[in-house]
């Protein structure tokens, strides 16, 4: 079932929660709604549940609109933040919550298969207070499974649980979300989380959709500093336009000795001309790093800047340096930990090099820092 | 020396104080009640119980045979059984309005309900006694009553108020999301989970009604005389042994109430 959100928004007294929202989501898709707290997310998803109702707008499911529909009318489950399992009822009533309250009459064929299906089986009687945190999470799964909703709302599902739990339970869900095919909608802050599980990705900031899209196209081509810095990191450094093709862009930093190039492609605004001012940006994965001495090893054709490392640390799976350039400081990179340079300490002159194609521009226009360690 | 075998009783005492303690403290409590039940079975010489002579099983054999007192009693269980229902109903709902909504006077009447709780007893009871008779209300059973519910409701009110207050909001969203509609998530939801705090709001309303005595007696009249009034009545001339007996049973019934409340909750928490 396609759900699709028009014009919807919710104003809580004189603070707009969401501003007028347009969504498409596609049915058995797995979509993300992602975003720091307090950036509507969970505003948007109470109102598709009906447990909040819309200032405006409307929200329609195949085509049907169902924004009056008070929630128990609706063919829409959660799954809550902290799972909110009854604590009076055991597992398995828990999960029958739903069938029972619909009136079917015969309930235990299809407790035990859902309870099968999240591997809960053998827990049936006990109580929620007597489960772990990703035990209640599968019951909380399980009860809204159970009922076949056309669409399944995920409210920070797995922020109770550790770090490792919730990894298994990403897979897990993905794996739940293939075999039952039913449309997912998740909302979360966690950006790590929504790139691994969803397909489809809304970036919100504001009570505003800023970006929508696949996590690698969101990830390779963020639209703007917010989404450049809130998913993953990013490198921004302000340079002046030198000159400007039609597959390529020149640009020079202020301090940086050579031109920087990218491909024209990657740049947001049309007919960037020389003289502007862009903000190009590299991931610090797609750097490399290179002694000063060994510079004439760079293979040509490459982006470089020449700086200092500043700090380096040893992750295991990767190093990770911050390099001052004059173009800009703190230039962060990440190098496999594949053949390691131990010459590469605190104070080496070095070159960080990357290729023009991994090089992204945007719009100079915009808070540098926005997005950044926020959660 | 840390070792040496005279300071090991010293080290065992130690080890238990906290629960030495607590059984010094819960015998300071039970002591007058075992009194109590040791001299139900006492066969006074006068009419005075307050030595012991022999052994008998008498009065347990003859509960009511004193006059008035059986009649006495089922007058107090009476009332304070409706008062409890009274009392329940209508302060678990005062206790959602207060708990769930905000409305204009809403500080004040919480502010009121403390009241008969804070006020001494003697007043209470003096002003409703002044009250009953300028409104020319006859006293009798319908007056205790009335007052029973006044000071017992403020009980129910904050028992169950806490526990509302306690309750997670999101538990009734769950299931309203799960197809429960608004009687439903009460039935199923709401009431449950709200249930422990009513039941001990119903089980002090009972306690409270049953042995009151000073309300009760300014708002009585002549010739309603409920158990405490009795024993009051019958103190002044000699107390027979059944108001021992009588005070036993509800001691035991008492506890065997909590802890057959005790154990079936055991038990569900196990399976």
């Amino acid at each position: 079932m396609t759900l699709t959100l028009s014009g919807l928004s919710k104003v809580f007294g004189d603070a707009t929660a969401v501003h007028p929202l347009d969504l498409t989501i596609p049915e058995g898709s797995f979509f993300a709604l992602l975003g720091a707290s307090g950036c509507g997310k969970t505003t948007t998803l109470r109102m598709v549940a009906g447990l909040e109702e819309p200032t405006g707008g409307r929200i329609l499911l195949d085509g049907e609109d169902i924004t009056r529909l008070p929630p128990h009318r609706r063919p829409v489950n959660t799954v809550f933040q902290n799972y909110a399992l009854f604590p009076h009822l055991d597992v398995r009533d828990n999960v029958a919550f739903g069938l029972r309250r619909r009136g079917v009459k015969s309930v235990g064929k299809q407790v035990a298969e859902m309870l099968e299906l999240v591997q809960l089986g053998e827990l049936a009687r006990r109580r929620p207070g007597q489960l772990s945190g990703g035990q209640q999470q599968r019951v909380a799964l399980a009860r809204a499974l159970i009922n076949r909703p056309q669409v399944l709302l995920l409210d920070e599902p797995l922020g109770a649980l550790d770090l490792k739990l919730r990894r298994q339970m990403q897979l897990e869900l993905s794996r739940i979300q293939a075999e039952v095919g039913i449309t997912f909608v998740h909302v979360t802050h966690d950006q790590e989380e929504a790139m691994t599980m969803a397909d489809r990705v809304a970036v919100m900031n504001g009570g505003r959709v800023v970006q929508l899209g696949e996590p690698a196209e969101l990830y390779e081509n963020p639209r703007s500093t917010f989404v450049a810095n809130f998913l993953g990191t990013s490198n921004l450094v302000e340079a002046q336009v030198t000159a400007a093709g039609p597959d390529e862009i020149q640009v020079k930093a202020p301090g940086a000795d050579g031109t920087l190039r990218l491909p024209a492609a990657r740049c947001p605004a049309e007919g960037t001309g020389a003289g502007d001012t862009l903000l190009v940006g590299v991931r610090p994965e797609k750097i490399a790093l290179t002694r000063a001495q060994d510079a004439d090893q760079v293979p040509g054709g490459r982006n470089r800047l020449t700086g200092r490392i500043r700090d380096a640390n040893y992750l295991g799976v990767s190093l990770h340096y911050l390099v001052d350039t004059p173009a800009c400081a703190e230039i962060s990179v990440y190098e496999q930990n594949v053949e390691r340079d131990t010459r590469l300490t605190p104070g080496a002159e070095v070159v960080v090099h990357w290729r023009p194609a991994h090089t992204f521009a945007l719009d100079a226009a915009q808070d540098m820092t926005a997005g950044e360690g926020e959660i | 020396m840390a070792n040496s075998p005279l300071l090991a009783p010293l080290r065992r005492l130690r080890r238990n104080a906290v629960v030495l303690a607590g059984c010094a403290t819960l015998g300071y409590l039970l002591l007058p009640n075992l009194v109590v039940l040791l001299f139900s079975f006492n066969d006074p010489a006068g009419r005075f119980n307050y030595q012991w002579r022999a052994f008998s099983t008498d009065a347990w054999t003859d509960p009511c045979g004193v006059a008035d007192m059986c009649g006495s009693l089922g007058l107090s269980l009476r009332i304070a059984v409706l008062a409890t229902l009274i009392a329940t109903a209508f302060g678990t709902l005062a206790a959602f309005a207060l708990a769930r909504y905000r409305f204009r006077g809403g500080g004040l009447a919480n502010a009121l309900i403390f009241l008969p709780m804070a006020m001494p007893e003697v007043v209470m009871a003096a002003s409703l006694g002044t009250l009953f008779l300028n409104m020319r209300v006859g006293f009798g059973f319908t007056t205790i009553l009335i007052a029973h519910v006044m000071f017992c409701l403020s009980f129910v009110i904050v028992a169950v108020k806490a526990r509302v207050m306690s309750m997670d909001p999101r538990l009734e969203e769950a299931a309203r999301d799960l197809y429960a509609g608004p009687v439903q998530t009460f039935w199923r939801v709401t009431l449950p989970l709200a249930a422990p705090g009513i039941a001990a709001g119903a089980m002090l309303s009972f306690a409270l009604s049953f042995d009151d005595f000073i309300i009760t007696q300014f708002n009585a009249g002549s010739s309603t005389v409920t158990f405490p009034m009795f024993v009051w009545g019958a103190a002044q001339r000699g107390v027979p042994v059944q108001v021992n007996v009588i005070g036993s049973a509800m001691f035991v019934i008492a506890v065997a109430i909590v802890l057959g409340g005790r154990l079936t909750a055991n038990r569900r928490r196990k399976s």
